[in-house]
């Protein structure tokens, strides 16, 4: 009884193992594309193991950012191919992570996910991107910081205000570390630069942005939401 | 029969144990955790709609989607464009107001990493994504 128990269980295993027709040769790709690129794109190679045609039902990403196409509908059997994974960078920073969901007609295995790490390298590090400063505030200088990343070698950055009405004035605090004093003429008026920040010798350019905002705003009377009462912030909140 | 049954099961869980730790070992740098969002950092639609006139709309999702329909008095805020669209959608802002960030779904990503960018690299407080996203705005609708 033991034994047949155990053996149905591991055969059951092995006939689906089997019939695991499309396999591909890596389903996690890691990508590193230059500062210059636009896009980065994954190239999930597959061939077909088994003795049956595979047909794709879908091959759809992660996200709007990402495209995926396969060369084909249908895989014969011993045939190789590929997924192309497109992964558009937009003015995305750091790692990301997208994935594509692939559907065949395959029993065994009819969803396989891959997945698409991109590892967008940052040149500069710029914190705070925004600095502000309320109407009618002391126009004190606001520092912004600027860290050199670990691949990468700057020894000047260019600063320009698109606004007269807002000085800038860099300072090199350390190795590859500069910090960025933003000062207003005045705060009188409403106002908005936006700083332009290029390493030398360098096509790349970054963005902070400097503003005179309104007066903080007083909490308008909340409008009761509809149906269960909600508190008027979420549980928890620290800010 | 009882404890064959149960030991059958034991060494059944030992053999599925071995091909898992196998690929725990394997993959263990390979495995992309995506940690839920903290409570404190989301928003339901009738909460951000209780904040009225106190709150700013960030639509995350791509132009097309935003061209197509938006929560009234949104602006388009994605990565795509972030360093063109940010400006313009700091203008809007001004200390005190919330902002709820929102993308397609309950599953999209769009909407946590703007709200990421705008906490940490703009440094503005009271940022907020929106549970359920544009699917749950419409059902609310």
């Amino acid at each position: 009884m033991k034994t047949h128990i155990l053996a149905f269980t591991m055969s059951i295993s092995v006939c689906f193992a089997a019939r695991a027709e499309l396999k591909f040769d890596k389903t996690e790709l890691e990508l590193h594309p230059t500062p210059a690129d636009k896009q980065a794109v994954g190239h999930f190679t597959y061939q077909n193991t088994g003795k049956q045609p595979v047909h794709f039902k879908s091959v759809k990403a992660s996200c709007g950012c990402t495209t995926a196409q396969s060369q084909k509908d249908e895989v014969p059997p011993g045939e190789k191919g590929e997924i192309t994974a497109t992964f558009n960078i937009g003015d995305r920073t750091g790692t990301q992570v997208k994935t594509v969901t692939v559907e065949t007609d395959d029993a065994a295995k009819p969803s396989t996910v891959l997945t698409l790490r991109t590892i967008i390298p940052q040149q500069l590090e710029i914190t705070p991107t925004f600095v502000f400063w309320k109407q009618g505030e002391k126009p004190d200088p606001k520092a912004i910081t600027v860290k050199v990343g670990k691949e990468f070698t700057v020894n000047h950055i260019k600063v320009t205000s698109s606004s007269p009405d807002y000085q800038t004035k860099v300072e090199e605090t350390g190795k590859g570390e500069f910090k960025i004093d933003v000062q207003p003429k005045d705060t009188n008026s409403i106002s908005a630069s936006t700083l332009t920040i290029q390493p030398e010798d360098s096509q790349k350019v970054f963005y902070a942005t400097a503003r005179i905002t309104n007066a903080p705003t007083e909490p308008s009377a909340p409008v009761p939401p509809k149906g269960p009462v909600a508190p008027t912030t979420p549980a928890g909140q620290t800010h | 029969m009882k404890f064959s049954l149960a030991r059958q099961a034991l060494i059944l869980a030992a053999l599925a144990l071995v091909p898992g730790m196998g690929e725990a070992v394997y993959f263990r740098h390979k495995i992309s955790w995506q940690s839920p969002i903290p409570p404190s950092e989301l928003a339901t639609v009738a909460q951000a709609r209780a904040w009225g006139e106190n709150v700013i709309w960030a639509d995350a999702r791509p132009d097309e989607d935003f061209a197509r329909d938006h929560v009234p008095g949104a602006l388009s805020l994605n990565e795509d464009r972030w360093n063109e669209l940010l400006p313009q959608f700091l203008a809007a802002w001004s200390p005190g107001k919330k902002i709820v960030v929102y993308c397609s779904s309950l599953s999209c990503n769009a909407s946590r990493e703007v709200a990421r960018r705008l906490r940490k690299e703009a440094q503005i407080p009271d940022v907020f994504v929106l549970e359920g996203g544009w699917e749950a705005w419409l059902k609310s609708k």
